[in-house]
């Protein structure tokens, strides 16, 4: 649900990044926060256990400037990956615009991938979210590891929506940024037909 | 669960929700007004200019009000409709407005709960059918159209440092 308050000339998307326990998804939002221009990044907040374990989100504020007269910001959020944590997933995702589904692509990981992807779609329907509607990027990261599934065995698994797929290395930024573009590009264009 | 909605706040409705949210302000003498949506976004401020972080502040705020909702499920309580957090210099107080919209109040040891907690209702209760209207907008097509899309697309290009090793 993009928030757009005419007065202020302003628009806000909110855009989840998904995944399994040890994914990266906060290594994600912690690398943008530190390459970006700090003027146009709000404060990271983290709601993290004492081994800095998401215990409910990460918060990361980004502020694209102004498009067509309208101030536009992205605020990415992260969910807890382990999968006890649902409940808060669930209330992460709410009035989400778009999502980045973040894959270990390792061997080992699979079955916790497939949770997680179906743990998503369970959580988007108990929204009552149309995923049209959605921006959804699958980010399949840790490509520098071995033992790794090929981008065409995690796109069968992982892609029913037929997504963009975006490899990437999260600790070293590869893809990092790929992705948040492509996600961001879609989100707008998707709430043209909200 | 209720479908996607989107919700658009115009010119009118604006200026009748920061009326009433100065006039909250100025009538509780509290520090600071804000209303913010169930997903974490800010909307409004009262003063407009107010020194805090409008952007976390939104974020953990519904972020703590929506865990709040779900004790009360778990404690099989209809609902919990307000949240207060009470400090040794201010205090916090939340209160759900619409679906998805909360008002939050800071205070100081100064001010009276029960007088805040007053003036506060009395606030939702204008404040309310404002948002059930603005919740029932649909007309962001003229706004978010194909030049802003691509005007924003050629933004992100830009604005957004190439891939990197880091």
């Amino acid at each position: 649900m993009a928030l757009i308050n005419l007065a202020a000339r302003e628009i806000n998307y909110k855009i989840v990044y998904y995944g399994c326990g040890l994914s990266g998804k906060t290594t994600n939002i912690q690398y943008i926060y530190r390459r970006v221009n700090p003027s146009a990044r709000g404060r990271l907040v983290s709601i993290a256990t004492e081994e800095e374990r998401t215990l409910y989100f990460d918060f990361l504020p980004l502020s694209l400037g102004t498009v067509k007269g309208l101030r536009t910001r992205f605020h990415l959020y992260t969910v807890p990956g382990q999968s006890f944590y649902n409940a808060s997933r669930k209330l992460v995702l709410q009035g989400v615009d778009g999502v980045v589904f973040v894959a270990d692509s390792q061997v080992a990981r699979l079955d916790e991938n497939v949770d997680s992807y179906l743990n998503l779609w369970d959580n988007l329907m108990e929204h009552g979210e149309d995923p049209s509607n959605l921006g959804i990027v699958l980010q399949l990261n840790k490509r520098d590891l071995s033992s790794i599934f090929s981008v065409a065995d995690l796109s069968d698994l992982l892609n029913h929506t037929e997504s963009p797929v975006i490899e990437a290395c999260a600790l070293t930024g590869v893809g990092v940024f790929e992705t948040l573009k492509t996600v961001c590009k879609q989100v707008i264009a998707k709430s043209s037909h909200l | 669960m209720a479908g996607r909605k989107g919700l658009v706040i115009n010119d009118g409705q604006m200026q009748l929700i920061d009326g009433v949210l100065n006039k909250l302000q100025r009538v509780t003498g509290s520090n600071f007004v804000a209303l913010v949506t169930t997903s974490g976004q800010p909307i409004t401020t009262a003063p407009p200019h107010a020194d805090a972080d409008t952007l976390s502040l939104a974020a953990l705020a519904a972020g703590s009000f929506a865990a709040t909702r779900q004790l009360a499920q778990v404690l099989k309580e209809r609902e919990f409709s307000l949240l207060f957090h009470e400090g040794r210099e201010s205090n916090l107080h939340v209160m759900q407005v619409t679906e998805q919209i909360l008002l939050l109040i800071t205070f100081g040891r100064e001010t009276q709960v029960g007088r805040v907690r007053l003036y506060t209702g009395r606030a939702v209760e204008v404040l309310k059918p404002v948002f059930e209207a603005a919740e029932n907008t649909s007309g962001d097509e003229q706004i978010v159209d194909r030049d802003y899309s691509r005007e924003a697309g050629t933004a992100i290009d830009a604005w957004f440092p190439g891939e990197s090793d880091g």
